[in-house]
């Protein structure tokens, strides 16, 4: 069977996980190991007065209480947001200040105080709910809207009104104009609800200093170990770079929440050197709803305008966006140029304007989760479209087929300038999958059993593989965006490929070895991907952005290009021929139509031994490169999603979820469906189930799984997944990402198909079953009263 | 203190634990059985099935000192030899991703299908999906999840 | 949270109004109350073990009495911290009205938790609340009388 590029090759990595020998961070533990608990504020906006240890640290087996004064001392660096935004009049960020450790305020529920180390995990949280901390309580806010109000609590001294920033992007006038000219103006309040990423291994650390070598090692979950190292060093200076080494073994999922330095891991690293001990910390799944970055969490207005024949000819955006209480790493990108940017969606439109507010709330931070910005700019985009399909009259597929981009590249009004695509092509392929010529009579059968069936639509395009890092530093991003990889053939012939990218659930293992065996016919069992360590791996970004595919693996192919470059010199060299007459197939390196050649582990024993290398040339056989992409990648899609409700009790059941993907070029098809699968649940569990809610005071009501709504595998279907793939024209390989897709695209084909269902196009997500019987029985008091 | 004593993975074990201990801190901290996990507080996500004297038990549900005399399986011991047919099942039907809920899934899997199998019912995907109920999965969206179970089902009863 | 009802009580207005003063009775009528002293008229402080669904913490706190009518109505105010389970908070508007041979207790009450034990137990503070308030008053009148009566 082929192990190569399109091939659904079984995963190398799946052994370890099935068998339960997989390495995480919680299942290693060091020699003289001390665990760590962290102090909480319980109040959602307070000054801290006072703390008092005493009684903790006189606790047997407790080692050391430590605050945010010995840190501030000590020269730990506040934690930095790493894309600088600007306000349209021109000024900066109005950003506070985030200390890992408390000083002075606490501004969230969750806000780390203190860290306790202690010889058992046990002695360590029992300490911590010893140290006393004496508060006093300020009002706090958690409302996005409210906390730009005039008298609302201050949260951060630098941050007038609580906001961040208010930033626009695209042409105002020229949207004003041409919704003053439209024939119909759509108009909607939408709220993008809040959601917890829950990867379901909670995050952990251990902190490992020693003294004799002022050496750290930081063992944990992190998405971007080569990122977190650049942050702990430069900026939060626990440890200067060369000396600090960071590994992210096994990872169990992140989905954007493991792709920051949170103060638990500078807490504990800096620890680690005061107490000359091996620190560990493992978060509690209630630890994790209270501190890991949130996602979503938009308030919008916006205005969409058509002409007469249904073509768009303005959208105008006014967004909110709650950041909680202090700017986590992308907090600030997020809701600006990975949201405003896919404002025109897979649509023709004139004139677009976006303007977003960032605000500060006594919440948790809110960062980057699976999507960042694409998800909320595409049920904005799609949920326009189904309602002004409704307003109009017009079928939702037939408004969407009449303003798809047809001609490729295509420059929007809002920066992106896809490269690439077919819209109606995924239409036409989703249509036909879910079978939506049958759907009328899928209908009537329902209504026959009493029940209401609806379908809803959504067409959406994303911004994959964010670059080139010229362009993104132009913006205001803080790094470059592009990847490293090594590939070191051995001289046995067998290879290591080294990547900055990281994989915690995404099967790098195996997709990253199917491009070599694509490249020179070698087993996937002879290639090892090394990945999630900075002692083993140069510099790299990580993965997060759909941008292992469309980044980290292009990356891995220009050094591939390398080692067949002077594989092909080697071979012409021993075989004494010309090096544009040498073949590499099936694991043998030969002169083309002849019998002469070399087997693939020859050529790597020439390299190593270097008896008969060509004149000058290096021995060894290693090449690296880094790959900084030229542009974007767009995946798109169309989703359908056809449920049936049950009027008396609002219970839906989502019937057939369809979808149709141009993912590019497709690496390994079941990697990339499950991918999908994964995403579409995420996508569908914040349509219907999960939401984040704070009390007015700033308390976390969905702190559990008691009380946050996790979908679980009697929620969901099956998905039918569909394939119209345009390779991108610009990276090699012609992948375009496909990680964040499911998430992006499902929650508006989902809330459509159900408003489509119960006749009331006014519902929010997520919609439970109270909410959809509220809105049925809106719709039968309305007709009770016409 | 208690002395507790019981059969994890074939091989008889014998500690002295505090009363408090709950059986997956015993199996992973003393036993250093890292397989199973601890993915909730709330007894919720699954990830800490094992099975105890042939039943699906939450191992953060349960103390260590009322497994005494018990028989333990963790996911280390599932397999009578390289693979169990339901741990081939999940890799065959790519049913793991990130694999930190994937030995919960199997354990319990395997005692969803010996349940059906006795009683004599067909574990069917509804079947399967409510039996699931208990265990979180935040990758996979249960597509291949519920594909690997019913292939490792049938694998199961051929074998 | 919000509540409010009223207990009937088989005792003079004076004689509840006592009762509502003293410490030995509130200490064995408030559940869970491990110690409650006076510090002075009208303050006092508390320990007061709690367990509100999966969360069990001991609340150490003070509670004040203020709005003082004697012997006809007072307000309650208490906050207790309960360490890593978080806090609560809350005060309760009391009067008393003499109705024959009765006395009517009538109350409402606010209260607010936070921290650990609102994350996990959110959903479960209003019966809580109100199972805690119930057992209060029977308690209470328990206290004031050999035999409890219905109440409505």
């Amino acid at each position: 069977m082929s192990e190569g590029i399109g091939a659904s090759v079984r995963r190398k990595e799946d052994k370890r996980f099935i068998t339960g020998k997989g390495k995480y961070t919680d299942d290693i533990r060091q020699e003289n190991q001390a665990y760590a608990a962290f102090v909480r504020s319980p109040h959602a906006h307070a000054v801290v007065k006072s703390i008092d240890a005493s009684e903790a640290e006189a606790m047997e087996g407790v080692v050391a209480v430590l605050n945010g004064h010995q840190l501030t001392e000590d020269g730990i660096g506040n934690i930095i947001a790493g894309w600088a935004i600007t306000s349209k009049d021109g000024s900066g960020m109005n950003m506070g200040a985030w200390s890992a450790l408390c000083t002075e305020k606490v501004r969230y529920v969750g806000d780390t105080i203190a860290i306790v180390i202690a010889d058992t995990q046990e002695i360590a949280r029992n300490a911590a709910d010893a140290v006393m901390v004496d508060f006093d309580i300020l009002p706090a806010e958690v409302n996005p809207e409210a906390t730009l109000a005039d008298g609302a609590p201050q949260i951060h001294d630098n941050a007038p009104n609580n906001q961040i920033y208010d930033w626009e992007l695209g042409d105002e006038a020229a949207t004003d104009a041409g919704l003053a000219s439209a024939a119909h103006v759509t108009e909607m309040e939408i709220i993008n609800n809040r959601l917890s990423p829950n990867p379901m291994e909670p995050r952990a650390a251990i902190a490992i200093f020693d003294e004799a070598e002022d050496h750290y090692t930081l063992y944990t979950t992190s998405q971007n170990p080569h990122v977190a190292r650049l942050l702990l060093s430069a900026f939060y200076q626990v440890a200067p770079e060369h000396k600090l080494r960071v590994v992210a073994p096994d990872v169990g999922g992140g989905f954007g929440s493991k792709i920051y330095v949170y103060p638990e891991e500078i807490a504990c690293l800096w620890a680690s050197m005061k107490t000359n001990r091996s620190v560990k910390w493992t978060s509690t799944r209630s630890e994790a709803f209270l501190t890991d970055a949130h996602g979503r969490d938009h308030v919008t207005r916006a205005k969409m305008g058509f002409d007469a024949n249904g073509k768009i000819v303005g959208f105008k955006v006014d967004t909110i966006a709650n950041i909680g209480a202090y700017m986590s790493l992308f907090s600030s990108v997020t809701p600006t140029y990975l949201y405003a940017t896919l404002l025109s969606g897979q649509y023709d439109m004139p004139a677009i304007h976006g303007n977003v507010r960032a605000v500060y709330t006594n919440t948790a931070p809110v960062d980057a989760y699976r999507g960042a910005g694409r998800p909320e700019a595409t049920y904005l985009v799609e949920r326009m479209m189904d309602t002004a399909a409704l307003e109009m009259g017009v079928d939702p597929a037939e408004l969407r087929r009449k303003n798809f981009i047809q001609s490729f590249p295509y420059q929007t009004q809002v920066i992106m300038n896809y490269d690439s695509g077919d819209f109606p092509g995924c239409m036409d392929k989703a249509q036909a999958a879910a079978d939506v010529a049958g759907f009328a009579a899928r209908k009537a059968e329902s209504a026959s059993r009493g029940k209401l069936r609806g379908i809803g639509y959504s067409s959406f395009i994303e911004a994959c593989g964010i670059a080139p890092s010229a362009a993104v530093g132009s913006l205001g991003c803080g790094v470059g965006l592009w990847e490293s990889a090594e590939v070191r053939v051995n001289p046995v012939g067998t290879i290591e490929i080294l990547t900055g990218s990281h994989s915690h659930g995404q099967s790098h293992e195996t997709t990253f070895a199917q491009l070599v065996n694509d490249r020179f016919g070698i087993p996937i069992d002879n290639v090892q991907i090394v990945h999630g360590d900075t002692d083993k791996v140069q510099f790299g970004m990580g993965t997060y952005g759909s941008r292992s595919g469309p980044v980290g693996m292009n990356a891995i192919v220009k050094a591939l290009d390398k080692v067949e470059a002077k594989v092909k010199k080697i071979a012409a060299h021993v075989l004494e021929a010309s090096e544009d007459d040498i073949v590499i197939e099936a694991g043998e390196v030969k002169i083309a139509g002849t019998d002469k050649k070399m087997a693939w582990h020859e050529v790597g024993l020439a390299a190593y031994t270097a008896h008969n290398l060509p004149e000058g040339m290096e021995p060894g056989l290693k090449e690296g490169a880094f790959f900084d992409p030229i542009n974007f990648s767009f995946p798109s899609a169309t989703l359908i999603c056809e449920v049936e409700v049950d009027p008396d009790t609002g219970v839906t059941d989502i019937l057939q979820f369809t979808t149709a993907d141009d993912f590019g070029v497709i690496i390994n098809p079941m990697v990339v469906e499950g991918q999908v699968h994964g995403g579409i649940a995420q996508g569908i569990g914040q349509a219907m189930l999960e939401n984040v809610v704070y009390d007015d005071s700033g308390q976390l009501l969905t702190g559990s799984y008691m009380d946050y709504a996790m979908p679980r595998a009697d929620d969901l279907p099956s998905f039918t997944i569909e394939h119209n793939n345009v390779p991108s024209p610009s990276n090699p390989l012609g992948l375009k990402g496909c990680g964040e897709a499911g998430a992006i695209g499902a929650p508006p084909a989902v809330i459509n198909a159900i408003c489509n269902a119960i006749g009331n196009n006014n519902l929010s997500m997520p919609a439970t079953p109270s909410k959809v019987w509220a809105a049925l029985q809106e719709v039968s008091t309305q007709q009770a009263a016409e | 203190m208690t002395e507790i004593s019981m059969v994890v993975n074939g091989k008889s074990v014998k500690a002295d634990v505090a009363d408090n201990t709950l059986l997956v801190d015993y199996i992973r901290e003393s036993l250093r059985l890292t397989g199973t996990h601890v993915g909730c507080d709330t007894s919720q996500c699954g990830a800490c099935v094992v099975h105890v004297d042939g039943k699906a038990v939450k191992s953060c549900t349960m103390l260590a000192a009322s497994a005494q005399g018990s028989d333990v399986t963790t996911i280390e011991g599932l397999a009578n030899g390289d693979l169990h047919p339901m741990q081939a099942a999940f890799k065959e039907n790519h049913g793991l991703q990130c694999g930190f809920c994937t030995p919960g899934m199997i354990m319990s899997a395997t005692d969803m299908v010996a349940r059906y199998n006795a009683s004599g019912k067909e574990l069917t995907e509804e079947a399967i999906r409510d039996e699931l109920e208990g265990n979180i999965c935040r990758c996979t969206g249960y597509h291949n999840i519920v594909k690997a179970i019913a292939d490792g089902a049938s694998k199961m009863t051929n074998a | 949270m919000e509540m409010s009802g009223e207990v009937r009580i088989d005792a003079t207005v004076d004689e509840v109004w006592a009762a509502l003063n003293d410490a030995e009775i509130l200490k064995a009528c408030i559940p869970g109350c491990q110690e409650l002293e006076k510090v002075s008229d009208t303050e006092m402080t508390a320990k007061v073990v709690l367990k509100i669904g999966p969360v069990k913490a001991k609340f150490g706190g003070e509670v004040t009495l203020e709005n003082l009518n004697p012997p006809n109505s007072y307000s309650i105010v208490g906050e207790g911290k309960g360490g890593i389970a978080g806090f609560a908070k809350g005060g309760a508007d009391v009067s008393l009205e003499q109705d024959g041979d009765e006395t009517v207790l009538k109350y409402e009450a606010k209260a607010q938790v936070g921290g650990k034990i609102a994350q996990l137990g959110s959903r479960l503070i209003d019966s809580t609340s109100k199972k805690l308030a119930n057992q209060f008053f029977d308690n209470f009148r328990n206290a004031l009388t050999e035999e409890p009566e219905q109440v409505g």
